[in-house]
């Protein structure tokens, strides 16, 4: 388990680095995106760590080893607010580029 | 007692409803809106006064759980004040879409304060962060749309941190409650609680705070003051008061909170600024005691409702919604009223004392509820925050006086025709009413009237004249520099998840 969270975690890192090392808001909302993706990946890491089977109810046992449905259903919630994030992200720094064409923080935070 | 499901699942998906209806008749949906908000109001009125307790689950077995308890019906209650508040002091400048999401918003901040499970509170907080963003952008300047950029880069990184949490108590727990969390490791507790403490908006994670309040137009900010900071609010009491490595580590922060905030406060001379630093500090004290947190954040929440409304005697050009047209200023001035003007100022000038905790007020009640319930030791940083607290705001009383004046001589001038036609002063009246009420609650119990309680609040009164007038001549611009920088304010989650691990671990305090 601690073995295959490792890449998600150094994804994770990854994506903090970025963000608070970005000059322009571009450069933030890809590493807020890399973030979203690691943290999506974790969830779905825990969910299938007991089976990677599709949980489906029957009378009879269809496989032995199924994934967990609960955190698969909380991370579809999570994935649609991570996009509305970076919609509405977007749409300001769309907005934003009419003064600052570059985006850069240096130009923003005057 | 109210127990029924239908009434508890009405009252959190009506506002929403009644909002997205709004969206496409707002001038019918108006009043229906206020009318709405009243009754929410009396109804948690009526559930603080009856010590209502209801849980229910939505969708019946194996739905989401909420709980309608006493931290429910208190911020429920600041919450609906402060938003009908809002919408009725500020109808005439309301942008059309204004209402709906002030609605919305309501709506995610009655899940968020009722919920007890992680993901429910997780996706009201989102929420909660996607109207706020919508009410700072109102102003529609760059200055204000990168500030709410800053808030929702902020808010839905420290999300993210809250949500990695969520999913590292889950592999421990096997479940989302709150009530689950004691199984759990402590770094799955760290990263749940920097990301609340960030939509709490409480210190180092709270220096988004006096950014927006500056910059957002008053209604906006009002709402966010009265409102948005206390959705975090609530789920930091109930972990608090379940979990005692929390409640421990919570002292720790909102003496922090409180002290530092409170300084800055000090030194800030923008009004709309010094007013978001104490909001930090105030919400610091707060979470002291996990038992009065919820009452303690819906007296601020209130106060400063009062206070945003009233940081001015009219609305200036610049604050009003950029879709319609800008007053002059003589026309600004032809619309004011010497009843206006008093009105306003004595609003401002009670919801000031109730902050300073200034005997005769709702203040002083929740101030002495809440030195009763925390450590000896924190009793006395509480006092130090209180004394600065108290120069903040006689710093801001008296340069809200010196507005009154200025605003005073132009009114009575013989140079402005004043308007014989009879006018309807709701506004005022109501505002009136709001500092009478605040009066009348401080009054409500006497069990905290000692003469010793009401000689410290005054002392700290003359303590907090005297400091002002030894400050003022300072030159504080090069003392105190705005946090603007995006760095600084995505970074603060990390540093207070590190803090928070290295306390639970290691210093153990």
């Amino acid at each position: 388990m601690i073995v295959l969270m490792l890449p998600l975690v150094a994804l994770l890192i990854i994506g903090c680095f970025g963000i608070l090392n970005s000059k322009s808001i571009i450069n933030s909302l890809f590493s807020l995106d890399v973030i979203d993706t690691a943290t999506i990946s974790i969830f779905v890491l825990i969910a299938g760590y007991s089976g990677y089977q599709t949980p489906i109810v029957s009378d009879f046992p269809r496989y032995s080893n199924y994934s967990d449905p609960y955190p698969q259903a909380i991370i579809l919630t999570a994935i649609v607010i991570g996009f509305a994030t970076q919609a509405l992200l977007c749409s300001i720094a769309l907005r934003l580029s009419r003064s600052a064409p570059l985006l850069r923080y240096k130009d923003l935070e005057k | 007692m109210i127990d029924s499901p239908l009434v508890f699942a009405l009252l959190t998906f009506l506002p929403a409803t009644l909002g997205f209806l709004g969206c496409v008749y707002h001038r019918t949906f108006f009043p229906i809106c206020l009318a709405f908000l009243g009754s929410v109001s009396a109804f948690s009125i009526a559930g603080l006064i009856n010590s209502w307790e209801a849980a229910y689950t939505l969708m019946w077995l194996g739905g989401i759980e909420f709980s309608f308890d006493q931290y429910t019906y208190q911020l429920l209650f600041g919450s609906s004040f402060s938003i009908f508040s809002s919408l009725l002091l500020f109808r005439k400048y309301l942008s059309h879409y204004f209402y709906q999401i002030s609605l919305i918003l309501m709506s995610a901040l009655i899940v968020s304060f009722s919920a007890v499970d992680l993901v429910s509170i997780y996706i009201a907080l989102e929420l909660t962060g996607f109207c706020a963003f919508l009410l700072i952008a109102d102003r529609n300047d760059n200055k204000s749309l990168f500030n709410s950029f800053q808030y929702l880069i902020g808010g839905g990184l420290a999300m993210l941190i809250y949500l990695i949490g969520v999913v590292t108590a889950f592999q421990y727990s096997g479940s989302f409650l709150i009530k689950d969390l004691s199984a759990v490791t402590p770094i799955a507790l760290c990263l749940i609680v920097a990301g609340l403490l960030t939509k709490a908006g409480i210190f180092i994670c709270g220096l988004w705070v006096p950014n927006i309040y500056s910059h957002a137009s008053p209604q906006s900010s009002s709402i966010l003051a009265g409102c948005v900071t206390c959705a975090g609010i609530a789920p930091i009491a109930r972990m608090s008061n379940d979990l005692v490595p929390i409640a421990n580590s919570m002292v720790v922060i909102g003496v922090i909170s409180a002290v530092i905030a409170a300084l800055y406060a000090v030194f800030e001379r923008d009004d709309g600024r010094a007013l978001g630093w104490s909001s930090v500090s105030q919400l610091g004290l707060a979470i002291l005691s996990p038992t009065y947190a919820c009452v303690y954040a819906m007296q601020h929440g209130i106060c400063k409702t009062l206070l945003f409304s009233t940081l001015s005697p009219e609305n200036t050009p610049h604050q009003k919604a950029n879709h319609e047209t800008e007053y002059t200023l003589q026309e600004k001035k032809e619309t004011l009223s010497n009843f206006q003007n008093y009105s306003a100022l004595i609003v401002f000038v009670v919801a000031s004392l109730s902050v300073m905790a200034f005997p005769f007020t709702s203040g002083f009640v929740t101030k002495n509820l809440l030195k009763g319930d925390i450590p000896t030791n924190a009793k006395i940083i509480v006092s130090t925050s209180t004394l600065l607290t108290t120069t903040v705001y006689v710093r801001l009383i008296w340069s809200r006086v010196q507005k009154f004046l200025i605003y005073d001589k132009i009114i009575n001038t013989e140079e402005i025709q004043k308007s014989t036609k009879f006018r309807w002063y709701s506004n005022q009246f109501y505002l009136c009413l709001c500092s009478i009420a605040i009066i009348v609650l401080g009054l409500s119990d006497w069990s905290y009237m000692s003469y010793q309680n009401i000689v410290n609040s005054l002392t700290a009164t003359v303590l907090g004249i005297i400091l002002y007038s030894s400050v003022v001549g300072l030159q504080t611009s090069k003392m105190v520099k705005p946090v603007s920088r995006t760095l600084d304010l995505v970074g603060a989650p990390f540093v207070v998840a590190a803090l928070l691990l290295a306390n639970l671990l290691y210093f153990k305090i």
